[in-house]
């Protein structure tokens, strides 16, 4: 059975080389894919680990080929792609069928460039004490960027079920691939130009810090980091092992997701989503967050709140560099509290969700997807620069836990406010600056709650956190404290608010009614 | 009995708007509700599908007690209330696809029966479009679908033949014909007397917030037409008087 995927793999690869109009894409891609690879066996013959900077140059640069080669089979179009749910109409044992597929994906342009990116972290420390770890992580980083890749592939060929989404994966994953070649050039450069050698490690050693740079850094750290670093690795490639059979498993054994007939009528994000109550609600929010103006202006004052507060704190004379700490939290409670008031925001709509049997916790769930979306991205993708920018050591962990904290806070004391504690709102379709004519003073007092209450029930990780200006230990405890308290209140904040909308649904309606 | 509604009462403020009302609806009948301007026939059906809570009174859709156990009740009901908006950024297809999935229903599911509604209800080419775009008519006929789409053993039609033209009408009523005929039960209001009298086999006459009539279409005529006899118990014409100058031609 192994032969046989391995087989139609190669014939696909061969058919890809026959004359016609796609020759010459492959031929450039087959380009592409050799210059990577002999690049990265020149740049690992050159690379001299005893430097500092060359040893973060290769972190950085062997995480950023990593990334783009894991999403290099998705760039290709997912149109021939091996994926599991192909094979779920032939009688294959899902597990014979998981070893199949990950062996195909070891062969192929992708497959051959992750393996020539771990022979070249073996090359790079080849003649060194840890040369014998740096194979063992090479190859643990070959398996788990093909093995990721698989995934991507598998959850990507579900997710695009329309032609729009297919080429929106597809384009994704393109320009995840330009970012990371660009990264790993400029990189380069810079290593070369001897200069910024600061600024190339702390990158380094936030990337070994995560799954993605955490092999590619084993054999630079000491014995015991060193260990640390290839246990990490090998869970992270079990973990994808298991989770690869339980997917391909899952996926056979589901209903076909694509479309038997012609769609009649598009359903846009509404494809994207699972067919539940929280899937529906979550599609339909993202459209109002997208289209309505209301939500929109929101949108467009995240980066100016933070940026007029770092002037207020600029202008009153705190030192700059610190003050990069300040957006990222101030942001992130913004978007969490904003929502306090969703459900008044729906104006008479909400009916909708009144008279069918809505679970609350699925209508709270459908709101938080929003910010959810916007927010963590955002905060996971700015953190590392601003902590850099910052200058304070060690302060990542707790920049990330305690924003992620506010803003899952945010939104589950937000959950249970736009439940018990709503007030008029705009119309839709109103301009961004309306305000409703009968706003009154329970607004005031829901917005001053709704943000002290989140501010509150966050204040422990906070003050942990400035605690680490003194004893920077103490911002590793605050980012965990941060994050557990946004997962706890955020959970908490769907159940009590479920239950409160399901009990006064009739009242929100009420109250929108009269506006 | 598949709806028995007991006692309802709401005010708001100092006004009655439902006064003890009471009434029930047999399986497989059209029920009308009809009654003049601010009678409270909007209060009562939105008391009756969950949507409003009654000060006092029961409500029990299939045996389920709609205030009790609303979630179950819910799964019975199909709703169309009025003048309330509906997501108007959505497509109409996609408005559709949210108040299936919202009952419960599955993709494919949804998807098909997408299809079915729009052909039955002569929404085919407007599926696409945003349901801000629509005509009044056109989101009536929207609601209609999105009430009917989980096959819901009662459906409660707030005024759903306001603003549809005659052709999406009589379509529309051919359809409710054969739910009910199937063993489904509709509940409409309007004020349309002819069409009341065409389609509904029972009727209940309210006026200021009490049942003054209820029963088969015949027990309340009582051998007059609707018309006559709805005019009859709202409190009978008002003789006009003192609009003299209306007949003084300005020129």
């Amino acid at each position: 059975m192994v032969d046989d995927v391995l087989r139609l793999k190669l014939a696909l690869l061969g058919s890809a080389f026959r004359p016609g109009a796609t020759l010459a894409r492959t031929l450039a891609v087959v380009v592409l894919g050799l210059a990577v690879g002999a690049a990265i066996i020149l740049l690992a013959l050159e690379v001299d680990v005893r430097l500092a900077g060359h040893r973060a140059g290769l972190v950085i640069v062997a995480s950023a080929l990593a990334i783009a080669l894991a999403v290099a089979p998705l760039s290709a179009g997912l149109g021939s792609a091996l994926e599991p749910r192909r094979f779920a109409s032939f009688p294959i044992p899902p597990r014979t069928l998981a070893r199949g597929l990950g062996a195909a994906g070891a062969v192929g342009l992708p497959g051959l460039l992750a393996a020539v990116l771990g022979i070249g972290l073996e090359l790079a420390w080849a003649g060194t004490p840890t040369a014998p770890a740096a194979i063992v992580a090479g190859a643990l980083g070959a398996a788990a960027v093909i093995l990721v890749s698989q995934h991507l592939v598998a959850i990507g060929a579900q997710l695009a079920a329309s032609p729009a989404a297919r080429r929106l994966v597809t384009g994704v994953a393109r320009a995840v691939i330009v970012l990371a070649l660009a990264v790993a050039a400029t990189t380069v450069i810079v290593v070369q130009s001897g200069a910024e050698d600061d600024t190339l490690q702390a990158i380094a050693a936030t990337l070994a810090a995560t799954p993605v740079g955490l092999v590619w850094a084993a054999p630079e750290g000491e014995p015991a980091l060193l260990l640390v670093r290839l246990l990490g690795g090998a869970v992270m490639v079990g973990v994808l092992v298991v989770g690869w059979g339980w997917l391909v498993a899952r996926l056979v054994e589901a209903p076909q997701r694509t479309r038997s007939s012609a769609p009649a009528h598009g359903l846009g994000w509404f494809d994207l989503v699972p067919a539940t109550p929280a899937g529906v609600i979550a599609a339909r929010s993202l459209l109002y967050w997208w289209r309505d103006a209301r939500y929109r202006v929101v949108v467009l004052a995240l980066p100016v709140v933070p940026a007029l507060m770092m002037l207020a704190f600029g202008a009153a004379g705190a030192p700059l560099p610190p003050l990069w700490l300040v957006p990222l939290p101030v942001l992130a409670l913004f978007l969490g509290w904003f929502v306090h008031n969703d459900a008044a925001y729906d104006h008479t709509a909400l009916w909708l969700h009144v008279a069918a049997p809505v679970p609350g916790a699925a209508d709270r769930w459908g709101r938080c997807v929003p910010p959810l979306l916007l927010g963590v991205p955002l905060v996971l993708a700015l953190a590392p620069l601003f902590a850099l920018w910052s200058g304070v050591e060690g302060v990542l962990p707790a920049l990330i836990g305690v924003s992620i904290g506010l803003l899952l806070t945010g939104l589950g004391v937000s959950s249970v406010a736009s439940a018990i504690g709503a007030y008029p709102a705009a119309r839709p379709g109103a301009g961004p600056f309306d305000q409703p004519p009968m706003l009154g003073v329970r607004a005031g007092w829901a917005q001053a709650t709704a943000l002290l209450a989140t501010i509150l029930f966050m204040a422990p990780a906070l003050v942990v956190a400035i605690g680490g200006f003194a004893q920077p230990a103490w911002f590793a405890v605050a980012g965990v404290a941060g994050a557990a308290t946004g997962f706890g209140m955020l959970l908490l904040g769907i159940v009590i608010g479920g239950r409160a909308f399901r009990r006064r649904a009739p009242e929100l309606l009420d109250l929108v009614l009269r506006t | 009995m598949v709806l028995e509604v007991r006692g309802l009462r709401k005010s708001f403020g100092g006004t009655v708007a439902v006064d003890d009302a009471s009434f029930t609806v047999r399986r497989g009948s059209i029920f009308g509700f009809v009654g003049p301007n601010g009678a409270g026939k909007t209060t009562t059906l939105s008391i009756i599908t969950g949507l409003l809570r009654p000060d006092a009174g029961q409500v029990v859709v299939g045996g389920t007690d709609v205030w009790r156990e609303p979630t179950t009740a819910k799964r019975k009901l199909g709703v169309l209330p009025d003048r309330m908006r509906l997501f108007d950024r959505l497509t109409g297809a996609q408005m559709l696809y949210y108040a299936a999935v919202l009952h419960g229903l599955d993709r494919s599911a949804a998807r098909s029966r997408i299809d079915d509604l729009a052909v039955a209800l002569g929404l085919d080419g407007s599926l696409d479009r945003p349901v801000r775009d629509y005509s009044v008519g056109m989101v009536k006929k929207i609601s209609l679908a999105a009430a009917l789409i989980h096959s819901p053993s009662v459906l409660v039609l707030d005024e759903p033949f306001e603003s549809v033209d005659p052709v999406s009408t009589a379509q529309a009523v051919d359809l409710l014909t054969r739910f009910a005929a199937a063993g489904g039960t509709v509940v409409l209001s309007s004020h349309n007397m002819d069409l009341v009298e065409r389609v509904c086999d029972s009727v209940a006459v309210i006026v200021a917030g009490r049942v003054l009539a209820a029963g088969t279409l015949d027990e309340v005529r009582a051998g007059s037409s609707l018309e006559d006899r709805f005019v009859e118990l709202a409190g009978g014409r008002v003789a006009v008087e003192g609009l003299e100058w209306l007949t003084t031609f300005s020129d």
